[in-house]
């Protein structure tokens, strides 16, 4: 089994806590091969990471920078970071409560939806919003999940190719018009397939470069504790993983902003 | 002669490696991962300071150890 299914198993014995999320969840999609790393959308509550590092403390892990695994911060955005070795593999895991670009109400349906598979990933099109990044690889991995997204809202929404778009709209055009309202790009199907190509090519554009202002806000505001963690690095060598979890939460609770604006 | 409709043009976003994998059962592609990822370990040390998801892209250079 795949160690990051296998880890999914832990992570959630006993209750859905973790939702297997991006480069992993588009391999369970049997999309493509891709990610040496896991990430997972996980319950924001302290029972949840309480576990998630229990599981990650029997299997040696530690942290790489990032915030800690505390609701604290993954309620304001953050990333939680960690890794550890098996054999000749390195295993690294990614954790957040609020992933990028899904409201309140995604969020929710994608509990809904996620724990009831299995293993529990998130949904395609919840999935598409998440790897609207500032990667270009991204969006030809949005371009397929849409055509497997079984609603045609859903598709029009996040097509990535003028010609499915062109089809859509032909073949759907009240569901067409709904769709408009949420993105406004479906109006130059009126114009033909090429003016429609720009579209997506300005509109890919701007989600990248909106992702890189939403990621450089964290940089910003992580700045002082960047600048102490080769020491927190150092002080917490060889401790276990619970007993450098709280030095480090104690060290970021006076350096690193619980939210970012 | 065979006259056959003309197979329509679409969009192609990924390799026909990666579209293949729809044909596999899930077991299948698990074990094409796994042997993937395997070989993927050869560039650790290429990304040791990279993520691939989250609010980072690189670990900052003053957090380097």
């Amino acid at each position: 089994m795949n160690v990051y299914v296998r880890l999914t198993d832990e992570f959630n014995r006993g209750r859905v806590r973790a939702l297997i999320s991006s480069g992993q969840a588009v391999v369970l999609y049997q999309l493509a091969i891709m990610s040496k790393d896991g990430d997972w959308i996980v319950r924001e509550d302290a029972e949840a990471t309480g576990h998630i590092l229990a599981v990650l403390a029997s299997h040696g892990a530690s942290y790489r920078f990032g915030a800690p695994l505390d609701e604290r911060w993954l309620r304001g955005g953050w990333s939680s970071h960690l890794e550890y070795r098996d054999g000749p593999l390195r295993i690294r895991t990614d954790f957040v409560t609020r992933p990028p670009r899904l409201s309140a109400e995604a969020l929710g349906a994608a509990w809904r939806d996620g724990e009831r598979r299995s293993p529990p990933v998130v949904g395609l099109r919840e999935l598409a919003e998440m790897k609207k990044t500032n990667r270009e690889k991204d969006y030809a991995v949005i371009g397929e999940l849409a055509r497997h997204i079984p609603d045609v809202h859903g598709q029009l929404l996040l097509s990535r190719s003028a010609r499915d778009l062109l089809a859509l709209a032909d073949a759907h055009p009240d569901e067409w018009g709904r769709a408009c309202r949420d993105r406004p790009l479906l109006h130059r199907t009126t114009e033909g397939r090429e003016a429609l190509e720009a579209a997506l090519d300005a509109e890919r554009r701007q989600l990248m470069h909106a992702n890189e202002r939403r990621l450089q806000a964290y940089v910003d505001a992580a700045r002082d504790w960047a600048a102490a963690w080769p020491e927190v690095a150092r002080s917490t060598a060889g401790l276990t993983l619970p007993q450098a979890h709280a030095r480090i939460t104690e060290r970021a609770e006076r350096l690193l902003p619980f939210a970012v604006s | 002669m065979n006259p056959q409709a003309p197979t329509p043009v679409r969009d192609e976003f990924l390799s026909e490696e990666d579209l293949d994998l729809r044909n596999l059962t899930i077991e299948e592609v698990m074990a094409y991962w796994d042997l993937w990822f395997r070989q993927a370990q050869i560039t650790n040390d290429a990304d040791q300071w990279r993520y691939s998801h989250g609010v980072f892209e690189e670990v900052p250079d003053g957090a380097r150890t």
